[in-house]
């Protein structure tokens, strides 16, 4: 069990890492489907391991919702915007290294964590909370909505994994409600993508300056 | 079953309304508010004169706590409900009434819940259900201001499921499987057992989560946006009690961590979060040129107040603390309901092209700076009664020097509101002419019964405030 949860959030934290090296739209997107199939993956073997089979129906779920239904639904935003952001940006090859050191960080801030932590997945833990925190970068440094959007869901399966590692699964209601909370907050950022979008004609966040002060 | 009444009915109410239009939507959208203000006073008075409501095995829960909170939730709604058919259109585009009346069902659904998971889904909810009202007016700012709300308190709230998972773990972690880990009732239970370094991280994320929810600095970046641009009655509600929300929710897990790590960790945050909240709102009122957003900074000032209250502990910074929660929340709504009038009249919500307002509008002046001095703690106001008790707290349970710092503070930001107040009410009056102000004593009942409200627990606590302070003071001082 150990390795299989090692191996896939190992798998998981390399796909994050590539989502922050490519700078090309379609690509990330199809990354962002990798991750969250990994996520099933990692939710389904926890679930076989620990006869949890609530987790096998969280994986189906994760499976159609985030693998499914958000990558069209990010499809739909995306169409339109130019494949490569037009600003050339920072070199992406600094990203990484911010996104590698906070990798460090996430061990170091996981450390009561996984001392209080007696369970085979723990090795994990850390894994995934820096998942979360790569995708939190990815939403603050993001240029335009769509950067913003896709950081905040892999922040979001970062912590989906972290919660799958160190509980074996939560209480019912509470998943239901952070899958409905992920698809609703997609569908709503479409509508005011759109929204901007049609107000703006761009989506680049730089153009989203009139409240100050 | 009052419980369940009380969430039914703001529920029910927004399906209706949602296929409802014209001025069957007004009359139902009334019926409602009042409904939900009736079951939510009938459960306050319940929960104080027989202890903990329970229903849906234990699923929901309304302890002394949770009824101040639905009392407070359900008046200040209450107030922006009148207020609403007055300033809408009755064409008015989008789904106002279903969209407001879930606004309220979640925030009394995430008080009203014993399971912190079911209270987290609710929190996220309010989000959910406000971003379109904030968008309301569809204008290019308040676009920019409902995408900065939702992102930001997105990116908050899910900190706080991480916060959550990390408390249900240490649960499970230190006994085993427990079948209602995620319960309140459980978790405090179990709380001393806890692994003490595992829940101050908890707690940590908690606070960053909920926090950002209820406005505290350095979180606060979505507050003065989605406060300023949503309509009035909105803002009153999000600024009266959504914020109130987000501190509870932090107030729910400050006793598990007080019990599991000692007290002194989750007040060191809180006294620290509170005093950066109010200096950041200090500068920003003498700063701001638009009267709605300074308004939003006062709220940012008066959750930092909330919070070095908690922060200071004891039962008179605790109680002062919740006292203040809902002091702020009257007056706060008041002047957000006067200053969507101001804006109608105006056009604008420019501090410069409405002052002088006294002149040309007498009665939304005069109720303007009735409220203001409220809000700024002025005696006879509650708000005056509530501070001395968040400062006495500070110098009575030995923290004289933050206490110091937090006045010194607090004298800044009320000399900034003053000022702003003084430039609204009586500047060189403005080149602009507003729209003839409607009179009319239906439209002042409601703004003048928060005021009354206001008086009342400034000069003359009704019978049984006292105690029922006391016991909600009880709840979260462990």
């Amino acid at each position: 069990m150990t390795t299989v949860s090692n191996l896939l959030a190992f798998f998981g934290l390399v796909v994050t890492l590539l989502i922050v090296w490519r700078q090309s739209w379609p690509a990330r997107r199809r990354l962002f489907v990798a991750q969250s199939l990994l996520l099933a993956a990692l939710a389904s073997a926890v679930g076989l391991f620990a006869h949890r089979r609530a987790l096998l129906l969280v994986a189906a779920v994760v499976v159609v919702v985030k693998a499914w239904v958000i990558p069209r639904v990010l499809s739909r935003i995306g169409a339109g915007a130019p494949v490569r952001p037009i600003a050339p940006g920072r070199s992406s090859g600094m990203s990484v290294l911010v996104a590698g050191a906070l990798v460090v960080v996430a061990y170091v801030i996981m450390l009561p964590v996984t001392a209080a932590a007696e369970l085979p997945t723990e090795g994990a833990i850390p894994l995934a909370f820096a998942i979360a925190l790569i995708g939190l970068f990815l939403c603050v440094t993001g240029r335009d909505a769509l950067g913003h959007i896709l950081g905040f869901l892999v922040f979001e399966n970062g912590i989906f994994g972290l919660a799958i590692l160190a509980t074996y699964g939560l209480p019912g209601i509470v998943e239901a409600g952070v899958f409905l909370d992920v698809l609703v907050i997609v569908l709503i950022m479409e509508a005011v993508v759109v929204e901007v979008r049609r107000e703006h004609d761009s989506i680049e966040v730089d153009r989203l300056r009139e409240l100050r002060g | 079953m009052t419980l369940i009444v009380l969430l039914a009915v703001p529920l029910v109410g927004a399906l209706v309304l949602w296929r409802a239009s014209g001025s069957r939507a007004t009359v139902l959208h009334g019926l409602t508010s009042a409904f939900t203000l009736a079951a939510a006073l009938g459960v306050a008075v319940q929960v104080n004169r027989g202890g903990p409501l329970a229903a849906v095995d234990g699923l929901l829960r309304a302890d002394a706590l949770s009824a101040w909170m639905i009392a407070l939730i359900s008046v200040v709604a209450a107030l922006a409900a009148t207020e609403a058919p007055a300033y809408l259109r009755p064409d008015a585009p989008g789904r106002f009434y279903p969209l407001f009346h879930l606004f309220v069902f979640t925030m009394l659904l995430a008080v009203s819940t014993d399971d912190v998971g079911l209270m987290w889904v609710a929190i996220e909810g309010t989000t959910l259900a406000s971003v379109f009202l904030v968008n309301f007016e569809r204008t290019r700012s308040s676009l920019e201001a409902s995408y900065k709300y939702l992102l930001i308190c997105s990116v908050g709230i899910a900190v706080a499921f991480l916060g959550t998972v990390l408390v249900y773990f240490a649960g499970i972690q230190q006994f085993g499987d427990e079948a209602h880990a995620l319960r309140w009732t459980t978790v405090v239970r179990l709380a001393p057992g806890l692994a003490p370094r595992v829940i101050e991280l908890a707690f940590v994320f908690l606070v960053v989560g909920y926090g950002t929810k209820a406005g505290l600095a350095p979180m606060h970046t979505w507050l003065p946006d989605a406060h300023s641009e949503a309509p009035a009655p909105v803002s009153a509600l999000m600024s009266g009690v959504l914020l109130s929300v987000g501190v509870y929710a932090v107030l729910r897990f400050k006793p598990v961590v007080d019990l599991a790590a000692g007290p002194e960790f989750a007040r060191r945050i809180l006294l620290a979060l509170g005093l950066v909240s109010i200096a950041v709102a200090a500068a920003f009122l003498w700063t701001s040129t638009n009267y709605k957003r300074t308004l939003a900074y006062s709220s940012v000032e008066h959750i930092g107040l909330v919070c070095l209250g908690l922060g200071f502990g004891g039962v008179w910074g605790t109680a002062g603390a919740l006292l203040h929660i809902a002091n702020h929340a009257l007056a706060k709504s008041v002047l957000f309901v006067l200053s969507g009038r101001i804006r109608k009249a105006y056009g604008s919500t420019e501090i410069s092209a409405v002052s002088g307002l006294m002149g040309p509008m007498p009665f939304t002046g005069g109720g303007f700076l009735a409220a203001m001095l409220a809000l700024l703690g002025l005696p006879p106001f509650g708000l005056f009664v509530s501070e001395v008790m968040i400062f006495a707290a500070g110098f009575t349970q030995g923290f004289p020097f933050i206490a110091a710092v937090g006045l010194i503070l607090f004298v800044i930001a009320f000399a900034g509101l003053l000022r702003t107040t003084h430039a609204i009410l009586y500047g060189a009056p403005s080149s602009r002419h507003p729209v003839v102000e409607a009179g009319g004593w239906p439209r002042a009942i409601p703004l003048a019964g928060a005021l009354a409200l206001l008086l009342l627990t400034g000069l003359a606590w009704p019978p049984g405030l006292a105690a029922t302070l006391d016991r909600v003071a009880a709840i979260v001082t462990r």
